[in-house]
């Protein structure tokens, strides 16, 4: 169903998500390129053929420095990976944006309920327990300075904090489903957040202990 | 190995992941497209608890009613027990909800195979040494906290002592007794082997470990990691020393992987 979903998308025309593109192109295959890179001849690119090189393009930046957040705004240019069948691509595309187009027909379906920060941190246990002790101007601070779509994350936020979207420092397009994050003005599939990430966990653990841990 | 065929299965394998070591999710991602070439399962997909796709996303991604969850830990402990059942609202060994069966199998380090690998490793790293002049030292991190990573090398220990092939085979720890840099003192023999009973290689297998057993002074710089195990043997106090790579990326896990879900079934 969700391979038969993108197949059908591509059917229609590329597919944007995040900072890659994925055009269908004939006979049969599929190219997925940094969308800045679209028109780059194909000469200037390093080209692969197999779905594992998404793995490696999406690990480090362009400086070489590990990419923990797979929906930070730097995924590095210069390559592109051309693959044969829908499955390699909905691979392929699981490896830069996991799970996007699974969550994105599911949310369109009526069928993703997103979780509270609240409830959130309330379930962690062990060294991220302490996070419960999160306020909501420091959870919104947060919010604003970690998830942020310029330098943070490309990520479009579907959670709320005590039921109320963290918009005192974010613009109203980062809850919005409906606008690309990088203000492109075309179809755009978006990239959802559902639920604060381990990563917004660990930092709500450094604002209640401190940086020096 | 021929493991049974699912086609209206996934398998989930659920990796620990790092916010701060690139190659700490790399076992997990190759084991899963190793299984998934083998067309055994309809769909086969990562998860993990420091990485994208988290465990709390994972199962979106999932189409088939029947799935397997596969810990690639080495052992039971806090994220095997507590973590993964908590993120992926597990009541037990099998949770049905929404019309769905997700079967949470055991950490592939329960698997007996896993003393085939610590010994497959020691025998690469040291090739042409005289077992029976070699001590064997098997090494994990040894918190409670965490992982039960002591008691399951203790249990490696004891069924690779049971085969004798090394006079001498014994545990070592970073954060318990008996601590790694004691393994001059530990062991006996002119040669000594050490594999370090980890998944995945990180700043532990790279930096730490190596800093313990005196084989290096300080921690390395990041493009220096694979140079530890390049310098084998070491010339130190007397001995001649093998450092090992972690067994995670080992081709032989994923049939352990595989052998992991057939147990489950098997075992209900
Ligand atoms: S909480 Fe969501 S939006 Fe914020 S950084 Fe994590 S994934 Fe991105």
């Amino acid at each position: 169903m969700i391979e038969q979903a993108l197949q059908d998308y591509l059917n229609g025309g590329p597919l944007y998500v995040g900072e890659i593109i994925v055009r269908r192109v004939n006979p049969r295959g599929y190219v997925i390129r940094h969308w800045k890179d679209d028109q780059q001849p194909d000469a200037t690119l390093a080209r692969y053929a197999d779905t594992t090189a998404a793995l490696e393009i999406v690990r480090y930046d362009a400086k070489k420095k590990y990419r923990p957040l797979k929906g930070a705004p730097n995924l590095r240019r210069g390559w592109e990976l051309r693959v044969s069948s829908v499955a390699e691509t909905r691979q392929a595309l699981d490896y830069f944006y996991p799970g996007a187009f699974a969550t994105w027909l599911a949310y369109n379906r009526d069928e993703v309920l997103p979780v509270d920060l609240r409830e959130t941190l309330q379930r962690q246990t062990g060294m991220y327990r302490v996070t419960q002790k999160l306020t909501l101007p420091q959870a919104e601070e947060l919010a604003g300075r970690f998830c942020q779509s310029g330098s943070g994350c490309l990520r479009t936020i579907l959670w709320k904090i005590d039921g109320h979207s963290p918009r005192r420092y974010l613009p109203e397009s980062k809850f919005d489903s409906t606008v690309d994050q990088l203000g492109r003005n075309y179809g755009v599939i978006p990239f959802l957040c559902v639920e604060a990430c381990n990563l917004f966990v660990a930092e709500a653990r450094k604002i209640i202990k401190g940086p020096a841990e | 190995m021929s493991a049974q065929r699912k086609p209206g299965s996934a398998l989930v394998l659920v990796g620990h992941g790092s916010t701060v070591n690139p190659d700490s999710s790399l076992p997990t991602f190759t084991h899963a497209k190793e299984i998934r070439r083998r067309r055994i399962f309809s769909e086969v997909h990562c998860a993990f608890w420091k990485e994208e796709p988290s465990l709390r996303e994972v199962l979106r991604m999932v189409e088939s009613d029947d799935v397997y969850i596969v810990p690639n830990f080495i052992s039971e402990g806090y994220f095997t027990a507590r973590v993964i059942p908590r993120e992926l609202e597990l009541t037990g060994a099998v949770t049905r909800r929404n019309g769905r069966v997700i079967k949470y199998c055991q950490p592939v380090g329960n698997d007996p195979r896993m003393t085939d690998l610590l010994l497959y490793r020691a025998k690469e790293v040291a090739e042409g040494v005289p077992a029976d002049k070699t001590s064997l030292m098997i090494v994990a991190h040894g918190t409670g906290l965490n992982e039960n990573s002591a008691v399951a090398a203790k249990r490696q220990v004891s069924a690779i002592r049971g085969r004798k092939i090394y006079p001498e085979v014994v545990a070592a720890f970073m954060e318990e007794e008996p601590p790694i840099s004691a393994w001059d003192t530990l062991t006996t023999q002119p040669f000594v082997v050490v594999v370090p009973f980890f998944i995945s290689d990180g700043l532990h297998s790279y930096e730490d470990i190596p800093v313990l057993l005196g084989i290096e002074s300080q921690a390395q710089g990041a493009a220096s990691h694979q140079e530890v195990f390049r310098r084998n043997p070491y010339q130190l106090k007397g001995r001649k020393l093998y450092y090992a790579g972690a067994i995670g990326m080992e081709a032989m896990m994923a049939d352990i992987i595989l052998e992991t879900v057939e147990r489950f079934d098997f075992t209900r």
